[in-house]
């Protein structure tokens, strides 16, 4: 079976309530759609210890890197930003794509900051989603059988084996690959 | 008894978290006001920064937040003279603030790499120049943050490249300006668990399996500053004192 066997409403939560340890503020506060810098005031560190909250609670691995540093990697220094630290014009077509109405007003030229700020609960939700979306269709065992064993972490049903997914970096290098075979941005 | 700091005067940088905030802490414990600085506007440092100011003033200390980012040198000369404006001395200069990309050397894009530079390095030289003369008035002493990462790999940790630089300044500041009455010493911490230690967690695979009897608490590294800014620390110049629970010297156990 494969699909995800947690539903985002559960991951949704599991987000908030990581955010809210983490930067020791209410639930309550902690909107779908709330910024998480600008609402929310976290800072960099802040991100990489919901992460690993996020990651112990589901067994997975999220992105260590923004997927601008990707491109970067892959790429070439000074394509998605410059050496002033602003996003180049294909920066910015790429996270349109990624991003949606949410990149709507983005224009080339703008600090990579004001983009990181468009990380919101839901956002970091989805990016937990899309890990869990990548449970493989078997277990190393042949068993087709997920469930999910303590806490939120998905178990082989005759084995017990932990689920191995993607980790969040590769999943982002995926997408850019595909993006960019599909409209050359780079 | 009377404490021994009273009436000192501490500036620690990047002190709203982690051994920063530990130092703020054991620094007023002895009486000593402290000068609370961190760098981002608007955020939870910030939230961290008021409360640990307020903790300060409890304990009948003096305690001012000052926002600055070390790695500007107007900031560094703004935060110096809201200094000179709110206290008669500067005794103590606690270089701890660190910023730094967790990626492997090879990986670091220009403007990571100026980063690293500017804020490790730079930004605590500023802060030096800006302090010497109060400094020079108050007698004072110098006291820089360092890790292991100045002399044994880390993976990721590219910091440790500024941290053995920072090291040699010590070394130099300590001959170069003794003659003017400053003292100035480091402190090399193992691992400590703050919120940078979350970030090592994820670059590092096996960090998790190190014995949590090497692992060393943000008020042990504060009581070593403590003592450095202490009389009892006057025959010890230039020097990096490692406090890391022994986990340098235990290459058998891995």
């Amino acid at each position: 079976m494969t699909g995800n066997l947690i539903t985002y409403d559960t991951v949704l939560e599991e987000t908030r309530k990581a955010i809210a340890e983490t930067l020791n503020i209410d639930l309550d506060r902690i909107k779908p759609d709330s910024s998480l810098i600008k609402d929310l005031g976290a800072e960099s560190l802040d991100f990489l210890d919901i992460n690993y909250r996020l990651e112990q609670r589901f067994g997975i691995k999220m992105a260590r890197r923004f997927i601008l540093e990707h491109v970067e990697e892959m790429i070439g220094e000074g394509t998605a930003v410059d050496d002033t630290g602003k996003l180049t014009d294909k920066a910015i077509a790429l996270l349109k794509i990624r991003l949606g109405e949410k990149a709507r007003d983005l224009k080339p030229g703008i600090y990579i900051d004001e983009v990181t700020s468009l990380i919101t609960v839901e956002s970091l939700a989805q990016g937990v989603m899309d890990i869990l979306a990548s449970i493989p269709e078997r277990c190393s065992c042949g068993s087709s059988e997920w469930k999910i064993g303590e806490e939120l972490q998905a178990v082989c049903s005759s084995c017990g084996e932990p689920a191995e997914y993607a980790n969040g970096d590769d999943l982002i290098v995926q997408y850019i690959e595909k993006i960019q075979a599909e409209k050359r941005i780079f | 008894m009377e404490k021994p700091f009273k009436d000192k005067t501490a500036l620690i940088t990047g002190s709203s978290r982690g051994i920063g905030k530990a130092i703020a802490r054991a620094m007023s414990c002895l009486g000593s006001n402290v000068i609370v600085n961190y760098t981002k506007q608007g955020g939870s440092s910030e939230q961290q920064a008021k409360a640990l100011s307020a903790e300060i003033e409890s304990l009948g200390c003096k305690s001012l937040i000052i926002r600055a980012d070390i790695s500007s040198r107007d900031e560094v000369k703004d935060m110096f003279s809201k200094i000179t404006s709110s206290f008669d001395s500067l005794d103590f200069l606690i270089l701890n603030a660190a910023r730094a990309p967790f990626k492997p050397i090879e990986k670091l894009f220009e403007r990571e790499l100026r980063m690293l530079v500017e804020v490790n390095l730079f930004g605590n030289i500023y802060c030096f120049q800006q302090a010497l003369p109060l400094l020079e008035k108050s007698q004072g002493r110098i006291v820089f943050i360092s890790s292991l990462g100045s002399r044994f790999y880390n993976p990721s940790y590219p910091l440790g490249i500024m941290k053995s630089a920072m090291e040699a300044v010590i070394r130099d500041l300590s001959c170069s300006l003794s003659e003017r009455g400053i003292n100035a010493n480091a402190v090399c911490g193992g691992i400590v668990k703050t919120d940078s230690f979350k970030v090592l967690r994820q670059v590092w695979e096996g960090i998790e399996r190190i014995p949590d009897e090497l692992i060393v608490e943000p008020e042990e590294i504060a009581d070593t500053v403590t003592f450095l800014c202490s009389p009892q620390s006057r025959g010890i110049k230039g020097q990096t004192i490692v406090v890391d629970r022994g986990l340098s010297n235990r290459v058998y156990h891995f």
